[in-house]
């Protein structure tokens, strides 16, 4: 690193390099660490987390039991032993809590003053975060499965909503309607939509993956059909129709846009993982061995930020898988929790990973710092001892 | 903990290993960092030819392929890079959707040519051999590209799936086949069930690899222990830990 440095002294290096590289190292570094927590409050399991993207500050959380809560990842404590704390939390006596497990919870894209929840109770809710009230409340005639508003639009403020029926609905938060739908007779899903992700790249891109197998992208301007269905085998098999186009041999059930917005991730029941050209709707053959998924619903995993080989990190069972995204070698599993993972987000201005499990708790996955190897050098750090491990007694030598 | 992660971050960035790894030991099966093609070349010497009097080509697995070569992606790119020079024949095998056969194309024609000998069906098949094959690579044909492109009338492609160089997919495509390969795939599936039971019949459900070799093999087994293990590393169904007795077989937890 001392290398990085002197070289973007000197002007050898562009900065970007150096911040990279350090950015890379750290995550190859991910790992447990007993002086971060985060406070425990769910009675349930946590189905979906998400960090808000302004300051990467304040992080959501939605449970199994309909339970919302807003942590607070900063440590402003001169402490290295650090819990973070929940700020406040839609919690079971709240008059406008979700009836039923809470499935997907955004932060709005522009600032932390609202965020959107949808769950099994066939709403999805808008929520005012400083009075912590429904502004408005959405429904459906079906279980909300996912939804997704578009981290980059300007020019408009849709709600992508995935349900149990196939067709893909958008709200529109300005006006309050959810009249605007995405389906053709023949070319639209036939079955639940179970993720939805908006293309970083493009505002009125998105995608949309369904338990029929197939991943559509959709232009929304466009009433005519959806922009492309993938196929897994690249039109090598093609049949007459394009119907017959699958992206896995089982329910497609995550979506992530790497965070360019040039490819799409898309993890099935068919235990695979796909990269996709999000322009041509291309299978770049990647090919990530054996991704365990016997989610029956979404799995919410994340690609990583900043760091020269970009790495995904998906849920697998209790652990989480690290990949690197174009080369799809595995990287190491992360293996923390006591049941399946549900979800998982990165922060990326600290490299850290936290990740929701069925056993109610939310690991932080922080960078081991570089510390010498203990064989070395005799330096104990007794002075930095967290409280909870000092013994009480005194020592026997003092005595004898 | 964290002398292993250390060995996670690539050399690249400079960071300098507090210790020197020695070399890790070359296991007889695993570690081989070869290309896809000398990998092919060495499993085609695994299949038993005298099991079938040597009236079946030479089959590999791509599963066994990923075993011989850690990088999947690569492996990948080579053997669709072989399969498009036409070096090799990628089949469909019925049993699962991801197991794939490899062939040698020579090996192919070899046999089917000698399988036909003197068949009704002979004419068809040299004509499939010699205009299809080498025009197009892929694992299945269509209706149209059959009797347009390549001039088939129905009466030869039912000649074609009669001899066993076609299988029927769906109403109007097929996939290339082997004749004669129903026993191979039954005594693979029979034989692959075999050795994941001897895994799983063992002690906390692992086995050090050279054990499993050394054991003597069922009788469901019958293309060899080697050939099984390749396919069954390859396909993920059982876990690699290296240890410092060699490889070991654990199934996974799940």
């Amino acid at each position: 690193m001392l290398g990085f440095l002197l070289a973007r002294q000197a002007g050898l290096d562009d900065p970007l390099r150096l911040r990279r590289a350090e950015s890379t190292r750290r995550v190859l570094g991910l790992e447990l660490n007993k002086d971060r927590d985060v406070e425990r409050i769910h009675g349930n399991g946590i189905n979906t987390l998400d960090i808000e993207p302004i300051e990467a500050r304040y992080m959501l959380s939605g449970g199994s039991d309909g339970v919302i809560v807003l942590y607070d990842l900063e440590n402003s404590s001169r402490q290295p032993y650090y819990t973070c704390k929940a700020v406040c939390s839609v919690g079971r006596n709240h008059p406008d809590v979700h009836k039923y497990s809470v499935e997907t919870v955004q932060w709005y894209p522009h600032d932390t003053g609202m965020f959107t929840s949808s769950s099994f109770d066939k709403t999805l809710k808008v929520w005012d975060t400083n009075t912590l009230q429904t502004a408005d409340v959405f429904s459906f005639e079906e279980t909300v499965y996912s939804h997704h508003m578009s981290p980059v639009a300007t020019k408009h403020c849709l709600v992508a909503v995935g349900t149990r029926g196939p067709k893909v609905q958008l709200c529109d938060l300005k006006s309050g309607s959810c009249s605007h739908i995405l389906q053709v007779m023949f070319a639209g899903h036939r079955q639940e939509i179970l993720a939805v992700s908006w293309s970083p790249r493009c505002e009125y891109v998105l995608a949309t993956a369904s338990a029929d197998s197939r991943v559509k992208l959709w232009d929304v301007r466009r009433a005519s059909g959806c922009l492309i269905t993938v196929d897994q085998h690249n039109g090598k098999k093609s049949q007459a129709v394009e119907s017959a186009n699958t992206a896995h041999n089982g329910k497609v059930n995550g979506l992530c846009f790497t965070s360019d917005g040039l490819h799409l991730l898309t993890v099935g029941t068919d235990n695979r993982m796909r990269l996709w050209n999000s322009s041509n709707g291309e299978n770049t053959l990647v090919n990530y061995g054996k991704v365990c998924n016997d989610s029956r619903k979404g799995l919410k995993f994340t690609v990583s930020y900043g760091c020269s080989a970009e790495f995904v990190f998906v849920p697998y069972g209790s652990t989480i898988a690290v990949y690197t995204i174009y080369s799809g070698e595995q990287i190491t599993m992360l293996k923390g929790h006591y049941k399946s993972v549900d979800c998982c987000v990165f922060r990326s201005n600290f490299q850290e990973l936290y990740s929701g499990s069925r056993d109610c708790n939310i690991l932080a996955w922080v960078p081991s710092l570089s510390e010498p190897v203990p064989d070395d050098d005799e330096t104990t750090t007794k002075s930095q001892l967290n409280p909870a491990f000092e013994d009480a007694w005194s020592s026997s030598d003092e005595e004898g | 903990m964290s002398r292993k992660r250390q060995r996670l971050v690539p050399d690249g960035f400079g960071l300098k290993r507090q210790r020197e790894r020695g070399q890790a030991e070359a296991d007889p099966l695993r570690g081989e960092s070869g290309s896809a093609r000398a990998a092919v070349a060495e499993l085609v010497q695994l299949f038993p030819r005298s099991l079938f009097e040597d009236a079946l080509p030479p089959i590999a697995l791509r599963s066994q392929v990923y075993s011989l070569v850690p990088d999947r992606t690569a492996a990948d790119r080579q053997l669709k890079a072989l399969q498009e020079q036409g070096e090799i024949r990628i089949i469909q095998l019925g049993f699962d959707l991801d197991a794939h056969g490899i062939i040698f194309t020579e090996d192919y024609r070899t046999r089917v040519l000698k399988a036909c000998d003197g068949r009704p069906y002979a004419g068809a098949v040299q004509k499939f051999l010699a205009s299809v094959l080498p025009a197009c690579g892929d694992l299945s044909f269509q209706q149209d590209q059959m009797t347009q492109t390549f001039g088939f009338r129905d009466p030869e492609i039912t000649q074609l799936v009669n001899a066993g160089v076609l299988t029927v997919r769906d109403a109007g495509s097929w996939w290339l086949a082997v004749p004669g390969a129903g026993r191979f795939i039954k005594y693979f599936v029979k034989g692959r069930q075999a050795v994941l039971g001897m895994v799983r019949k063992a002690k906390y459900r692992e086995l050090l690899l050279s054990e499993l070799l050394g054991r003597r093999a069922p009788a469901a087994v019958r293309l060899g222990l080697t050939y099984h293990v390749h396919d069954l590393i390859g396909a993920q169904l059982v876990d690699c830990v290296s240890t410092t007795s060699g490889t070991l077989l654990r199934l996974p937890e799940t």
